[in-house]
């Protein structure tokens, strides 16, 4: 009698531990995208990767809380971005917010004037380095550079971005809409300084 | 109330433009005015390399010693 019952639960079982290993190992494949996404939500190197850790130790507690079939990328970004919520911003500081009377041409405009008089987009472009697209990246206030992260560098949809970050999509397209333009004040302070120099 | 200035209809339209997120017909309605603007479809022409820009901008693959840690959190096999 004991037979019949033991044997149903070594067969749940192995299918339990079957399907936490085809879990860890499709999370472990998504570790690059996912890094991608957190190295540019924190400020350095160390912080993005304390926050992987983080986010795959807890992702590996409670695997049986994801339901195969969703988007896996997008459970794991949730957890790490709740995980950035909790522990980075209690010590930052809440940036005051900047009047933002300049729109989207913004930094076009400004590169162009100060350049050496070619317009050429390409050229334009190349007046930018790495070094300030990150710096003013690490400008942008939290809330607002979380969206622009998960949607510009991350790849995510608006309705994905909403989901992960458990904000209305209006929320979204709002905090996508200024973020981008305090992003883009900030790389143009950055690239040819305030006073235009 | 000011004068409907294209130029500057144009320059909101530029983001849910990219997003592709505009309906068809005001997606026309861009398009015909960037046909006809040089101002406006060079900084269309800028927003779209500056996106590439930003998405490349600081890309560093994970450390082989973070992978390692990544993988070492998974559940030991019975």
């Amino acid at each position: 009698m004991s037979e019949t019952t033991r044997e149903p639960d070594a067969r749940r079982l192995a299918t339990d531990a079957r399907d936490r290993v085809r879990f860890e190992e499709e999370a472990l494949a998504l570790s690059d995208q996912v890094y991608r996404v957190a190295r540019h939500l924190v400020g350095s190197r160390e912080e993005a990767e304390d926050l992987m850790q983080e986010t795959y130790a807890r992702a590996f507690r409670s695997w049986r809380s994801f339901q195969p079939g969703t988007n896996l990328r997008a459970w794991l970004l949730r957890i790490l971005t709740n995980l950035n919520i909790d522990r980075g911003r209690k010590i930052q500081r809440t940036p005051d917010l900047q009047p933002l009377e300049e729109g989207d041409y913004f930094l076009y405009n400004k590169l162009e004037a100060t350049g050496d008089g070619g317009s050429d987009e390409d050229r334009v472009v190349e007046r930018l380095s790495q070094n300030d697209v990150v710096g003013a990246l690490s400008e942008v206030p939290h809330d607002f550079r979380d969206v622009v992260v998960l949607v510009d560098i991350g790849d995510f949809t608006y309705a994905d971005a909403a989901q992960i970050l458990d904000i209305p999509i209006g929320t979204v397209m709002s905090r996508l809409h200024r973020g981008r333009r305090i992003l883009k004040q900030a790389m143009a302070e950055s690239a040819v300084g305030g006073d235009g120099e | 109330m000011t004068a409907y200035d294209p130029c500057a209809h144009c320059e909101e339209m530029m983001q849910p433009y990219m997003d592709r997120v505009l309906t068809d017909t005001e997606r026309a309605e861009a398009e015909t005015h960037l046909d006809e603007c040089t101002y406006c479809k060079k900084r269309y022409r800028f927003e779209e390399k500056l996106r590439q820009f930003v998405r490349q901008a600081g890309q560093e693959p994970m450390t082989v010693e973070l992978k390692t840690k990544l993988a070492g959190l998974r559940t030991p096999l019975q």
